[in-house]
């Protein structure tokens, strides 16, 4: 059977809606925005925007609006999702607390009627008496807003005009009257239609205009005591109320489409209009008196502000400050300025938000070969195109390095009254040195006072301007001033010092199992305090927890009986002792404060480390947890970094240790060893870090700290597939652009990654093979584009892996599309080809007849066609198969071997699919994704060089993408944002038994997914876990999410699903949906329950619940909560 | 009118909004996401959002025949004094034989 485990490592990212109001409070001016299926609530604040809360919803939002019941203060919030469940949200806030609390819900499907081709349109009467939906063609659904009745009844109205490209409802009617556009044989009108709630039907035609321009798409309708609405079209605007209509084409907005509006006043004379194109615009409504006293609109100006990114939604915030949702680009945070900038634009980005969606291709590299993954996705499409690098763990940017072998310690100090870090002490066996840092040049010195025969213990600023350093003869007071020896306290026995830490204003050392506390007095140390304990110790702490400047414990890590102790200051009596059990010994030992949590830390000998909840009056340790950092001893250091704390664990693999949502995270960092690290904050190296490795000194700073860490590398053109050659260290990325047909021919529309590249060379546009032969495409080579005409022109980019430059732009021929690209070597050639498979589009074609495949090889800087083969439609995939080239073209599959001519001849063919969009390969066998057809598994026959077809899914499953799990196991995604495994059954008795795959799998995963690859973000199998998973496969989205799958055993899936729902009962849906119904596979023709899966986001929600629900949790599931946390952050890991 | 003029007087509802925002130089903050939100706490809704599950078509013959009944009861009740009470009865069983639909039809 199949069992497996789907979480989200990186949530959507693209903004499909964002509104704006009173939502959390009265006086709260909220921004919520919509990601798919998460809302994001935030507050503006004068620091701009602060996140308030994220909303998980069982559904993919399809509509979100805002809106105010009468005789209410604040705005509740309307949704429907895609798979039509509505509900209204309203916001209870407690202080820092808040509540969604679901006041309406209810599905509003029905059951027969034909999905509405311009999408699900939601609209709320200005008054809120009623909700308007337009869900069916030829339908109209009313929800009257009662507030009497328990049931809200939803009926449908009839409604003549299909085709209804949009609708709103009319302020400042007596009854609630919408007004559409639609579309028939004629042409685009507007119409408008009075509701009557007791007859259920639209009683009457207010006014209407029939033939507005053929392109009019948005109503944006104008506010009391103007009313009426605006119509946007693709050349004019039109203003119209019923009485007069004012038309006007404002020759700026014709080179695009106007895709989305905000309204600015609340009175409604200005609107921010977007386009398509990223131009921002205002649209003005001027006003006369009309005689009457009542004002008229007498014109319409708009007026272009700047650009922006591609926007999706826009609403304006406060004080000229809007925010733009995107979907295919960053989001941003703009402010519009009275004055233009040198560029003639009136706006300024504040702000942007990173959005990876949609993610089109992607592949899994190791670039800095540590056995961690990087993914490296081609993300955003038009001007908002690029390629992001998304990396799990924290990265250094090095600044400086010095080699220095054998380094046992590092210490930032602040000498001669500094204050900033100046002076780097380093410790060795048998001696320290002084490192002096000016400006960038740093210089070999010494401090009179310290011993410099000696290894360094501990060494820092201290109170009353001095240093302390320890040795293992003495503790040493030195005078930050003039660098003199004021005080030297040395052990009452003869015994050298082994262990020691220190604060600024506190000493604990041990010689052994001796433990002496001092303090630390102007020019003097004083013994305060000491004990001998039973065993010797190995680690001692005395870090400072929370506010103040002393501590009132000592954390103690001891031999022999392997335990971590509190001990009190300063008697130094203990407050309690843990055993930590094993035979590796604890090595570093620290206290630290996290989100206002005390921890105490206990890294062990074998890089693992245990840590306990510190109760900071009593001493008390709780909630004991082990998590394995590396494999070597690790030494745990604090840092900060953006005014949070932070724990640097030192080792083979080492690790950042912070807090987010109160849980620890174990991030690791792009580095392969650190023995010793401090912080640093020198001129030259403002926030940094100094790191020492087994043979230097790095001084680097750190990124933001963060799990994913993500770097864009914008291309300002669609990035459409992407292959890593590691042989040549690039990337071979496949882009399209858009150039515009002027009076001097075809120009690119904008700058972008392929016209700015290193070098270029063009496919010959007439093409070396046989195009004149074939007779309808042969003109369209040479057709001239109208003047104007927007058309695509394909790319193969050749990107250094370091630094991501574009070194070589290849423009394919024109009307020709690059489909697919890999990166391959054929046969016995040992020489590494990117290589293109294309189509020749032509658009009177229902389908590409031709095509080419390209082969390319990038050496010595050059990019070098070594073969093209002519091709009989479009190559949708390409796949490396035993040294020989598959590729599906059209319906076909074909396989071509590679000559010692350096050709590609043709092998075999398999034809029996409709498009054969998807392959994925492994030993001899070849899976397939048919556009319709679901997924069919092949055997290519070496002996007698065919093919042979094994099994099929004989499900009518449009693919999207496809992967093999393993030998019997196949993960397909389909366009109803749904997911499932397929196995074969070679067992079987029969032919026919065989010939077929059974779905085994089935999830609703509410978004597209576009590609599959294996690999992973996390290094692999480090330490013992508790969570038996295998293989693991990333997919990513059109929403711009990033998950993975991967295989359980059944025990592991059954204990799980009874986790799932256990959780899905204790965890309320917002909105009331159940997790049982979100998750069923559903399509247009079926909706069957999800099995097979685990929903690992649901799963993981579990270590962010209270603890007395997450002990309900773990009773229902008969486990411990301390094992159940344990397992669960384990699974945390996998990605 | 210019731009300048068309970006005069723009809402404000705080004047302090936005006041205090620092663009951060490192660019350190690309996705500040919110905590998330995990409901424990079960509110039941005040109101449950129901759908009609009567087809267009059957509520315009429902409400088509409403009116030419009224109408032809008007009609008829004047002149017809003898007790022919048949055709309403035929309705009425047809009606409850239709189970479901007649369910619905009744709540209209």
């Amino acid at each position: 059977m199949s069992h497996h485990y789907v979480v989200t490592a990186h949530k959507p990212t693209a903004v499909t809606s964002c509104v704006t109001g009173n939502f959390t409070s009265p006086s709260d001016l909220n921004l919520i925005v919509a990601r798919n299926t998460r809302l994001e609530i935030y507050l503006v604040t004068p620091e701009g925007l602060r996140p308030i809360k994220e909303i998980g919803l069982y559904g993919k939002v399809a509509v979100m609006k805002l809106f105010r019941p009468q005789h209410e203060k604040k705005d509740l919030l309307f949704v429907v999702t895609l798979r039509y469940n509505a509900m209204i949200l309203e916001c209870i806030s407690d202080g820092e607390n808040i509540d969604i609390i679901t006041k309406a819900h209810g599905n509003v499907s029905d059951r027969i009627g034909k999905p509405s081709e311009t999408g699900i349109l939601a609209v709320i009467d200005p008054k809120a008496r009623v909700i308007g939906l337009r869900l069916y063609e030829g339908l109209f659904k009313i929800i009257p807003l009662d507030k009497d009745n328990y049931e809200l009844k939803a009926s449908n109205f009839r409604m003549e005009e299909l085709q209804v490209h949009d609708v709103e409802f009319l302020h400042g009617c007596a009854n609630p009257t919408l007004i559409l556009i639609h579309q028939d044989g004629n042409g685009r009108h507007v119409k408008t239609h009075e509701i009557s709630l007791r007859e259920k039907e639209f009683v009457k035609i207010p006014w209407r205009q029939d033939n507005v321009e053929t392109e009019a798409s948005i109503i944006i309708p104008v506010p009391s005591p103007l009313g009426g609405a605006i119509i946007i079209g693709q050349e004019s605007i039109l203003y119209h109320d019923g009485i007069t209509p004012v038309v006007v084409a404002p020759p700026v907005i014709k080179q695009s489409t106007i895709i989305c509006y905000a309204k600015v006043d609340p009175g409604g004379l200005r609107y921010l209009l977007g386009d398509m194109a990223g131009h921002l615009f205002m649209l003005f409504i001027e006003t006369e008196s009309r005689g009457d006293g009542a004002e008229a609109v007498k014109d319409l100006k708009v007026e272009l502000l700047g650009e922006i990114a591609t926007p999706e939604c826009i609403t304006y915030l406060d004080n000229g400050v809007l925010f733009i949702g995107s979907r295919i680009g960053d989001s941003q945070l703009v402010k519009l300025n009275q004055k233009a900038d040198e560029n003639g634009s009136y706006v300024t980005v504040m702000e942007s938000f990173t959005n990876l969606a949609p993610i089109l291709d992607m592949c899994v590299v190791d670039l800095e070969r540590q056995g961690q993954g990087q993914l490296v996705t081609c993300s955003g499409a038009f001007k908002e195109g690029s390629l992001r690098i998304i990396r799990n763990g924290i990265g250094i940017q090095e600044h400086a390095s010095i080699d220095l072998p054998g380094i046992k310690g590092m210490w930032a100090l602040q000498v001669a009254g500094s204050n900033q870090d100046n002076t780097l002490v380093l410790s060795f066996v048998g001696q320290t040195r002084v490192l002096s840092l000016n400006g960038e040049e740093v210089e070999e010195t010494d401090i009179v006072g310290f011993a410099s025969d000696q290894q360094t213990f501990y060494c820092g600023n201290v109170v009353h301007d001095q240093i302390i350093q320890v040795t293992p003869i003495s503790a040493r007071l030195v005078s930050a001033q003039n660098k003199t020896l004021l005080a030297d306290w040395k052990p009452p026995t003869d015994k050298n010092i082994s262990v020691v830490a220190c604060n600024t204003q506190q000493i604990i050392l041990s010689t052994g199992s001796a433990l002496y506390y001092l303090e630390i007095h102007p020019n003097e140390l004083i013994l305060k305090g000491n004990t001998t304990l039973d065993v010797e110790v190995a680690c001692l702490d005395i870090s400072v927890l929370g506010e103040g400047t002393t501590s009132d414990l000592v954390a103690v890590g001891l031999w022999t009986d392997i335990s971590a102790r509190i001990l009190r200051l300063p008697d130094l009596s203990e407050a309690t002792k843990e055993l930590l059990g094993g035979e590796i010994i604890p090595r570093s030992v620290l206290m630290a404060s996290f989100e206002g949590h005390n921890y105490l830390l206990c890294a062990l000998g074998d890089g693992s480390m245990f840590y306990f909840t510190l109760h900071k009056d009593s001493g008390l340790l709780s909630e004991k947890k082990k998590v394995t950092l590396g494999t070597q001893p690790t030494v745990l250091r604090t840092f900060r970094s953006l005014s949070t704390t932070n724990v640097f664990a030192c080792s083979d693999r080492p690790t950042v240790i912070y807090s987010s949502n109160h849980k620890l995270v174990f991030s690791n960092v792009n580095m392969k060893e650190v023995n010793h690290m401090c912080s640093l904050n020198a001129e030259a190296y403002p926030d940094s870090l100094a790191l020492a490795t087994d043979t230097s000194v790095t001084i680097g700073t750190i990124d933001e700290i963060q799990k994913l860490h993500i770097r864009t590398v914008p291309l300002q053109e669609s990035a459409r597939r992407i292959a890593y050659q590691e042989q040549t260290q690039t990337f071979g990325v496949v882009t399209a652009r858009i150039d515009i047909q002027d009076s001097t021919g075809l120009n690119p529309a904008r700058p972008s990654a392929s016209t700015m590249a290193q070098s270029v060379t063009i496919s010959s546009s007439v093409g070396s093979l046989g195009i004149s032969k074939s007779s309808s495409s042969s003109l369209l080579t040479s057709q001239v584009p109208d003047y104007g005409q927007e058309v695509e022109v394909h790319n193969l980019l050749i990107i250094d892996q370091n630094t991501f430059e574009v070194l070589h732009a290849h423009q394919l021929m024109q009307q020709e599309y690059a489909m697919s690209l890999i990166s391959c070597v054929l046969g016995n050639d040992a020489v590494p080809y990117f290589i293109v498979g294309t189509a020749n589009v032509n658009p009177e074609e229902a389908e590409p007849k031709q095509g080419r495949l390209l082969v390319f090889h990038w050496g010595d800087n050059k990019l070098t066609q070594i073969s093209e083969k002519e091709i009989k439609g479009a190559c949708y995939s390409l796949a490396e198969f035993n040294g020989k080239l598959l590729a599906s073209i059209n319906s076909t599959v074909r396989l071509f071997e590679w000559t010692a001519e350096k050709e590609l001849r043709l092998e075999c063919s398999q034809f029996n699919n409709i498009i054969s969009l998807f392959l994925k390969t492994k030993g001899d066998f070849i899976l397939i994704g048919d556009l319709m057809r679901s997924m069919t598994l092949l055997q290519y026959k070496t002996m007698e060089g065919s093919f042979e077809e094994i099994a099929r899914d004989y499900n009518p499953n449009w693919m999207t993408a496809i992967e093999i799990l393993d030998d019997d196991t196949f993960l397909g995604a389909e366009n109803s944002f749904n997911m499932f495994v397929c196995q074969k059954d070679s067992a079987a008795t029969t032919d026919e038994e065989r010939s077929q795959m059974h779905e085994v799998g089935q999830f609703h995963v509410g978004d597209m997914i576009n590609v599959f690859r294996h690999g992973s973000l996390v290094m692999q199998n480090i330490g013992e876990t508790s969570t038996p998973t295998r293989g693991c496969v990333l997919f990513g989205t059109v929403g711009g999410a990033i998950g993975l799958v991967t295989q359980i055993p059944q025990d592991f899936y059954e204990f799980l699903q009874e986790l799932q729902d256990k959780l899905s009962s204790v965890i309320k849906s917002v909105g009331k949906i159940e997790h049982s119904f979100w998750r069923a596979f559903h399509t247009d023709i079926k909706t069957e329950n999800s099995e097979g899966f685990i929903d690992g986001d649901l799963i993981e929600s579990f270590l962010d619940l209270s603890q007395d629900k997450m002990k309900e949790v773990a009773d229902g599931v008969g486990m411990t909560v301390e094992n159940l946390v344990k397992m669960i952050e384990d699974l945390t890991r996998i990605h | 009118m210019s731009v300048t003029q068309f970006l005069e007087g723009l809402p404000s509802y705080n004047v302090n909004n936005f006041t205090k925002f620092h663009v951060d130089n490192n660019n350190r903050s690309p996705l500040k996401r919110p905590s998330v939100y995990v409901p424990t706490k079960d509110y039941p809704s005040e109101q449950i959002i129901v759908t009609e599950k009567t087809s267009i078509l059957l509520k315009y013959m429902q409400q088509h025949w409403d009116k030419k009944y009224n109408a032809k009861k008007r009609d008829v009740s004047p002149q017809s004094h003898e007790p022919s009470r048949k055709k309403p009865r035929t309705e009425n069983t047809r009606d409850t034989s239709r189970g479901d639909y007649g369910m619905s039809m009744n709540d209209f």
